[in-house]
């Protein structure tokens, strides 16, 4: 909770008071204001989901009418908010709220159980194995996915939920993650524990899990975000409704020959709301565990 | 006492075997629990990985075609080091990184250091802030893509309004010359807020007691600032320089969606490249090759930033 | 996350997963369109199930710009939709690649004898000369004039295709649109559509073919020397020129500028598909004429989105069936009218006073007899016009013509290298 050395003094320092606090309301104003920018056009983008008209949010975008609504509607809603058909955003945004809890659940799991036996465990090759995860955080998503592609179209499942959760559930990051979590509690937890003579699930489950809550906060959102906002896998491996994730719906918008802007918005909206959510609830321990953790990854 | 003596070695020896029992009970508790985790990330990483290298060697095209598969040895890396296009990409993400650097790591520092402060509504506006960073990709093209509208978009008439008229509207994604200044611009924008929470995190992680020792030598905020905030940065500095270079080679989705590697190729990325050949022209085997490049490409960045890690000893 | 909200959520995906298995016949029908489009093709599919209650027809929604990936992407998984709609110059690759099946046999011989010249030569592989697809529709691409602007101007306004505009008129005409008061772009040529969109192959294609040359040469099968020989390149370059002039609206601008408020374009190179939303708004100042002649003989596409059976289909005969079924439907040819239609079935044809002579687009019609030329019907036409996309977006930015192409024809080359000549058209030579 320090302050940084660029403010010019602390609020808890006697001289010039006034003058601080003086600077003090003006830097909270710059603040707010640069706040107020960098979130307009999230802001925008609310306004013009409500106007009915495409070309309408086009016109009014060139003016201040761009942050204002005369004659709000949910219309684009209802257009875009079916469960079949052709704009069936409904069925996307469910389809993406499936994929997203089974991978964030099954990456906490899965992740966390093998940081925790890399942690604490006893098994020989423990670091080798270490050292591999660490290695492999190198490979990036990118530069696997054409074998990968090939290799789940061979085993048949492309165009399911399962080709879009199970590759991305293990993750050397996450794993990482959660070992350096682990490895930072103390030893005696794990002794007092093997006194009692509970077995090694048992100590990761009711002791260590219980206490790692920023690390499964951190892992949650890092998860959901990048699973929401997967674009380029989805492409290559969806092709009907069935499965398709709704960012992949948005992105054809725009490979149309006239783009339906109210629609594209409205849609957008939707697809903003459950991250949000995800965001809220877990934005408490979310930074305070970032510390540290991400910088010496 | 003495029973108690007596009894010592034969309990000591039930525990011995008790214990190698359930030794090896954890043992196999200890397996199943990385077996998820390590069959998961050989099947979905490690075997494509070496896969992508054999592939890169073959003629593989996409669907089954009534052409031979072909082992072809190095034709592909000697042909895609041939083409024109591949050095445009590679070009194109040097540049994405050139530019995003300072706007994205300067917004992120700077956003970091005004929310570092004991200023009113902290958390509230640390949420606001961090916004953009929780939108999807698609979203932003969404929002950003109306933004840039030609010629009468909001930067365009904001453009007009501060120049007085002076600047012509200014075609940010259809012009050659600006389309990735102004892919530049929204990949920042989306981006810069986990850079925020590490800087963050990072001037949480200097220790007060620096400050208050530079205070008493007659430091003023300046050299406080230059000499106690940037040196206990510099791994922060290090990392958000490295995923935001490593970020950059693996530009994609907004590019695709907004430029499709257009105009004049000056959006074209290595992965859009990558996509292309794989999916419109159908070869794998080439794509795949491109896949290699990227890998190598990124291992390069990472070994680097090692050494520089290790050399401000981490 | 409550758990009972995560198992209601498992138990709804399984029982959508149920219903994929029922039992039923099901054909999966898989296709591009528009918004209007998609609920038309929806709607001829819940009024073939009202028919054939045993039928169960999926409808799968593709956006054309990336078509022939998610049919590739369909292709990997082996889950080939039964009744495909393709773009009739990808249909040689995948004749070619053995994705689909003769269709004479499953469709109704009325719908066979009705079909025009011009259809049955886009649905026909020229290998085996059989048919593998059928369309309603045909189409083509004309020169949309202003009315006002042209007299304006004093230009002549051709009444067939055979006094087209000549090159040195066009260029002049654009020359003095540019001056008029109230244009702000002679021309839209619809760059609109994007960089990566099969108009540009389309629309394009045809001012080489007219200049003189092509994308390929049609009967060695090498693009070397023909996509980067001298017409080729005069013939980028003038187009290069227009660009360079201001005289085409940018990409950025839209595709409605020729009837937008103030009508800021002259002219328009456009689809067939266009009189219907332009003339809406412009009435009777809007002109229809062909395109212009760029070299010795016109020329102008032809081509558009037809209907095929897959290989794999378990249902052929009810694919078949549901071809024909929607080629006759009378409210889906109502939908395709209102679209302007460009007819490709006799009986359509005289549906569309339109395009009957004395019609406002009969010019257009006149165009499939007289200029039209198709796109190569070769396997390698997914390289071919991907080369040319990149080729065309590299010129219009001011890149080198004589570069571009040649770039374009080394890669078409290439690609039929990699694939020995695809035989059995290599044989041919």
């Amino acid at each position: 909770m320090s302050d940084i050395a660029l403010s010019i003094s602390r609020p808890n320092e006697k001289p010039v008071r006034s003058a601080a606090g003086a600077l003090h309301t003006i830097q909270t104003v710059c603040i707010l204001i640069v706040a107020l920018v960098i979130v307009s056009p999230l802001f925008l983008l609310v306004v013009a989901s409500l106007k009915d008209d495409r070309f309408q949010i086009l016109a009014d975008m060139g003016s201040f009418r761009a942050f204002w609504v005369s004659n709000p509607t949910l219309n684009n809603f209802k257009e875009v908010g079916h469960f079949s058909g052709e704009l069936a955003f409904g069925r996307y945004l469910f389809n993406s709220l499936l994929i997203l809890s089974i991978t964030v659940c099954s990456g906490v799991i899965v992740n966390s159980m093998a940081g925790f036996v890399l942690a604490w465990g006893s098994v020989k090759g423990r670091a080798t194995i270490l050292s591999i995860v660490i290695a492999l955080y190198v490979i990036p998503q990118e530069s696997i996915i054409m074998p990968l592609v090939i290799m789940v179209s061979r085993a048949g499942m492309t165009d399911t939920f399962a080709v879009q959760i199970v590759p991305w559930i293990a993750s050397p990051l996450y794993i990482f993650l959660f070992y350096q979590f682990f490895a930072q509690l103390p030893k005696e937890l794990l002794e007092a524990a093997q006194m009692d003579g509970a077995s090694i699930f048992r100590i990761y489950r009711s002791i260590f899990m219980p206490l790692s809550l920023p690390a499964v906060a951190t892992v949650s959102i890092l998860t959901g975000i990048e699973t929401w906002n997967q674009y380029l896998w989805p492409i290559l491996v969806t092709q009907t409704d069935y499965a398709r994730p709704i960012a992949v719906a948005i992105a054809t918008f725009f490979g149309q020959d006239s783009i339906y802007w109210d629609r594209a918005m409205a849609a957008s909206v939707l697809m903003m709301i459950p991250i949000l959510g995800l965001y809220l609830a877990f934005q408490r321990w979310f930074v305070s565990s970032f510390v540290g953790s991400a910088v010496k990854g | 006492m003495n029973m108690q003596q007596s009894t010592v070695p034969s309990l000591a020896k039930g525990k011995r075997q008790a214990r190698n029992k359930s030794h090896r009970g954890r043992l196999f508790q200890e397996a199943s629990m990385l077996a998820p985790a390590v069959v998961l990330l050989t099947l979905f990483l490690i075997v494509p990985f070496i896969l992508s290298f054999w592939t890169a060697m073959t003629n593989q095209p996409l669907v089954p075609r009534p052409t031979p598969l072909r082992f072809i040895w190095f034709t592909n890396f000697v042909r895609i080091f041939q083409d024109d296009l591949f050095w445009t990409a590679l070009w194109n993400v040097s540049r994405f990184a050139f530019w995003i650097l300072p706007v994205q790591c300067g917004l992120a520092f700077a956003t970091a250091l005004l929310l570092h402060q004991k200023i009113p509504f902290r958390n509230l506006l640390r949420g606001m802030f961090f916004l953009p960073a929780i939108t999807s990709m698609v979203v932003v093209c969404v929002i950003w893509g109306t933004l840039f509208q030609y010629p009468t978009g909001p930067f365009n008439q904001i453009l007009g309004f501060v120049s007085a008229g002076y600047i012509q509207p200014i075609d940010w994604l259809g012009d050659p010359e600006w389309a990735m200044f102004s892919i530049v611009l929204l990949s920042a924008w989306q981006a810069y807020g986990f850079q925020m929470i590490v800087y963050l995190a990072g001037l949480q992680g200097i220790p007060d007691e620096l400050y208050d020792a530079a205070r008493i030598d007659g430091a003023n905020a300046f050299q406080r600032f230059w000499h106690v905030t940037m040196p206990g940065l510099r791994p922060t500095h290090v990392f958000v320089l490295v995923i935001t270079t490593i970020q950059a080679f693996k530009l994609y989705t907004q590019v695709a969606i907004l430029t499709q590697g257009g105009p004049k190729s000056s959006t074209e990325t290595v992965v859009h490249y990558m996509v292309r050949a794989g999916f419109e022209e159908q070869k794998m085997g080439y794509a795949s090759a491109v896949s290699v490049i990227l890998f190598v490409i990124v291992l390069i960045i990472a070994l680097v930033q090692r050494q520089l890690l290790r050399r401000f000893d981490v | 996350m409550g758990k009972r909200l995560l198992s209601s959520l498992i138990l709804t995906a399984a029982m959508s997963a149920l219903a994929h298995a029922a039992d039923m016949k099901v054909i999966h029908v898989m296709h591009q369109g528009d918004p209007a489009g998609v609920a038309a093709i929806g709607a001829v599919a819940k009024a073939f199930e009202a028919e054939n209650p045993d039928v169960n027809v999926e409808t799968i929604y593709a956006p054309h710009d990336a078509y022939n990936e998610k049919f590739s992407a369909a292709v990997m998984a082996k889950q080939l939709p039964d009744v495909m709609e393709l773009d009739a110059p990808f249909l040689a690759n995948y004749v070619w690649s053995g994705y689909l099946q003769p269709i004479k046999p499953l469709i109704d011989k009325d719908v066979l004898d009705d079909m025009t010249d011009s259809n049955i030569v886009q649905g026909t592989y020229p290998v085996d000369k059989d048919l593998y697809a059928i369309g309603l529709t045909d189409s083509t691409v004309v020169l949309y004039g202003n009315r006002k602007y042209l007299e304006a101007i004093g230009a002549r306004i051709p009444k067939s295709v055979d006094d087209a505009w000549t090159r040195e008129e066009f260029e002049g005409y654009l020359e003095q649109l540019s001056k008029l008061d109230g244009v702000k772009w002679p021309i839209d040529t619809f760059r609109g559509y994007g960089i990566k969109t099969e108009w540009i192959t389309y629309a394009y294609g045809p001012i080489l073919q007219s200049a003189g040359c092509d994308l390929i040469d049609r009967t060695t099968w090498k693009s070397a020397g023909t996509l980067d020989s001298e017409a080729c390149v005069d013939a980028m370059t003038m187009m290069q020129k227009w660009v360079k002039n201001g005289w085409v609206v940018p990409q950025s601008a839209g595709t409605n500028q020729f009837y937008a408020e103030g009508h800021p374009a002259a002219l328009a190179l456009g689809g067939h598909w266009f009189y219907a939303e332009a003339a809406a708004s412009m009435k009777d100042d809007i002109v229809v004429m062909p395109l212009p002649k760029f070299g010795a003989k016109g020329a102008s596409p032809n081509g558009t989105w037809i209907w095929a059976v897959t290989e794999t289909s378990e249902h052929p005969d009810v694919a078949g069936k549901f071809v024909s079924f929607m080629l006759k439907d009378r409210e889906y040819r109502k939908f395709v009218a209102s679209k302007s239609g460009y007819p490709g079935l006799k009986s359509f044809a005289a549906e569309s006073p339109l395009y009957a002579s004395g019609g406002a687009m009969a010019i257009a019609y006149e165009q499939a007899s007289k200029t039209a030329i198709a796109r190569p019907p070769y396997p390698a036409y997914p390289t071919i016009t991907s080369a040319f996309m990149q080729a065309v977006d590299e010129a219009f930015n001011g890149g080198d013509p004589k570069a571009a192409l040649t770039t374009a024809a080394e890669k078409i080359d290439e690609d039929i290298e990699d694939n020995d000549g695809y035989p059995p058209f290599g044989d041919q030579q």
